[in-house]
């Protein structure tokens, strides 16, 4: 359908700025070689775009060395990295019911099968984890607090800089999975006490899928968990314990580095404060609009503070599943629909029950007329839902 | 696992009450599957949709996507769901016998 209305950026951001899809071609029909490592000319101009996205990334989150800034497939495989590399039997790890099942799944495999204990906070009735909490979680033998930047089903932005320096305090690593933060809201890794932060390259900072990755503070006690070619110090039967090659094996994903390059540059030149801006007016309208609607319920959504534009809804008498396909088929209007991969959150927000939300999330390519559109076919389908 | 018996025959459905073995699907499992889910009597339009699902199904080892049923069909969703309460995946495809479709629920 060509002239979709597309509201499921949470998901992956669409459609890219055309720079986007116009560098990765370009790189990759004139750069299309292993960067780096074979030291011939177009190796060595292959292996500065990845570094100077590694740069170009740092400097977003403010880290201090482009070379801890590593890449791999997307952010769950950076949580994985993370978890994994971290915890190991008789540890305790702290996280909370905000969390997408990237980190919940790992985290419950090493529960049940590596002697690991978790602690989930839960989040309040606005959809806000209280540092207070995680501070009471800590314990003698916690080795990792880790906690999600910003809901990718409600769309609250928890605070990471208190939860962040508690963490520091108690000599805790803490991570954050910035999955639906990093290239949308400031990340500072230093300010905020980020030791480990996680993040994909195909929503907010507006790169293709498959590319994704973790910057790595200093002196953190990450082990490596995957094991290979470095294209560096072969003659070396073990993997390199540096940056970037502890968290890296194998050939990079170069095109999409290419990708999530441009992406980056086109955040930076259009102000990633003027997108957010702009989106969350977006969001604004069609939360209020949503909300005058009788039969439609909108879960934590009461303010921009604090917030990414992602609204979680339900119809009375409707399942959230079915308002999305009437939402497509007969509006042709693309929103999420379902659990959406955050199992807890609904627990927590009573909605596991009822087959989850309808989750609308904006992105800058969308317009108020699009907002307008889902709003009035919400209206519309609510009016069924009463029937 | 539950159990929906059909002409005497116990059939095997999942907790959602689709067919477990769609293979064993007939005219009178359909009929069955609608009394039971509240459709009510299959009407001539009830089964022009059940048998483009079930014919695409055979032919393509998957459901049709609903913007294609409702064009096949020449109807708004909405009037899908007027005649399948449960609308066209959970009330539709799992009356035609089909599988329970894949998604994040």
């Amino acid at each position: 359908m060509d002239n979709l209305i597309y509201l499921d950026n949470s998901a992956t951001s669409f459609p890219k700025p055309q720079v986007v899809y116009d560098f990765m071609k370009e790189f990759y029909q004139s750069h299309g070689v292993s960067p780096g490592r074979s030291g011939f000319d177009k190796a060595l101009e292959a292996e500065e775009v990845v570094h100077s996205t590694r740069k170009m990334l740092t400097g977003l989150f403010n880290g201090t060395d482009p070379n801890h800034l590593t890449f791999c497939y997307n952010a769950t495989e950076a949580l994985n990295r993370i978890i994994l590399g971290t915890l190991s039997r008789g540890d305790h790890a702290v996280s909370s019911n905000i969390e997408h099942n990237s980190v919940l799944r790992p985290l419950n495999h090493l529960q049940r099968d590596g002697g690991v204990e978790v602690t989930r906070v839960p989040f309040d009735s606005r959809g806000y984890v209280d540092p207070g909490d995680v501070k009471k979680a800590l314990r003698k033998n916690t080795k990792l607090v880790i906690i999600n930047h910003s809901s990718n089903i409600i769309g609250t932005v928890q605070p990471v800089g208190e939860i962040g320096r508690i963490c520091r305090e108690a000599g805790v690593p803490f991570a954050v999975d910035a999955s639906q933060s990093a290239g949308a809201i400031p990340i500072d890794v230093q300010d905020m006490c980020i030791d480990m932060l996680a993040f994909t390259g195909h929503k907010c900072l507006m790169g293709p899928t498959g590319i994704g990755g973790a910057y790595f503070g200093e002196d953190v006690p990450v082990r490596g968990t995957v094991f290979g070619g470095t294209g560096v110090r072969s003659a070396n039967p073990f993997h390199l314990e540096e940056f970037p090659y502890r968290m890296e094996a194998g050939t990079l994903n170069t095109v999409g580095i290419a990708g999530l390059h441009a992406g980056v540059k086109w955040i930076l030149e259009q102000g990633m404060d003027r997108i957010h801006d702009s989106e969350m007016l977006l969001w604004d309208k069609l939360r209020r609009g949503c909300q005058e609607i009788d039969g439609v319920v909108t879960y934590c959504a009461e303010d921009t503070e604090n917030q990414n534009p992602v609204l979680s809804l339900n119809v009375e008498g409707l399942v959230a599943g079915d308002v999305g396909t009437m939402l497509d088929v007969d509006h042709g209007i693309a929103a999420r629909t379902g659990l959406q991969c955050a199992p807890l959150v609904h627990m927590q927000l009573g909605t596991d029950k009822i087959h989850g939300t309808v989750r609308f999330s904006v992105g800058p390519f969308n317009t108020s007329g699009h907002i307008d559109a889902a709003v009035g076919a919400l209206r519309e389908i609510a009016s069924i839902g009463r029937k | 696992m539950d159990v929906v018996k059909v002409d005497g025959i116990e059939l095997h459905v999942d907790g959602d009450g689709f067919l477990q073995d769609p293979q064993l699907w007939t005219e009178a499992v359909a009929a069955e599957f609608a009394r039971l889910d509240g459709t009510g009597e299959l009407g001539p339009k009830h089964w022009e949709i059940i048998r483009f699902i079930r014919g695409y199904w055979q032919e393509s080892d998957m459901a049709p996507t609903v913007r294609s049923l409702c064009k096949q069909c020449g109807l708004r969703l909405q009037e899908i769901y007027s005649l399948f309460p449960g609308g066209p995946a959970r009330g539709a495809c799992r009356i035609a016998g089909l599988p329970k479709p894949d998604g994040c629920v």
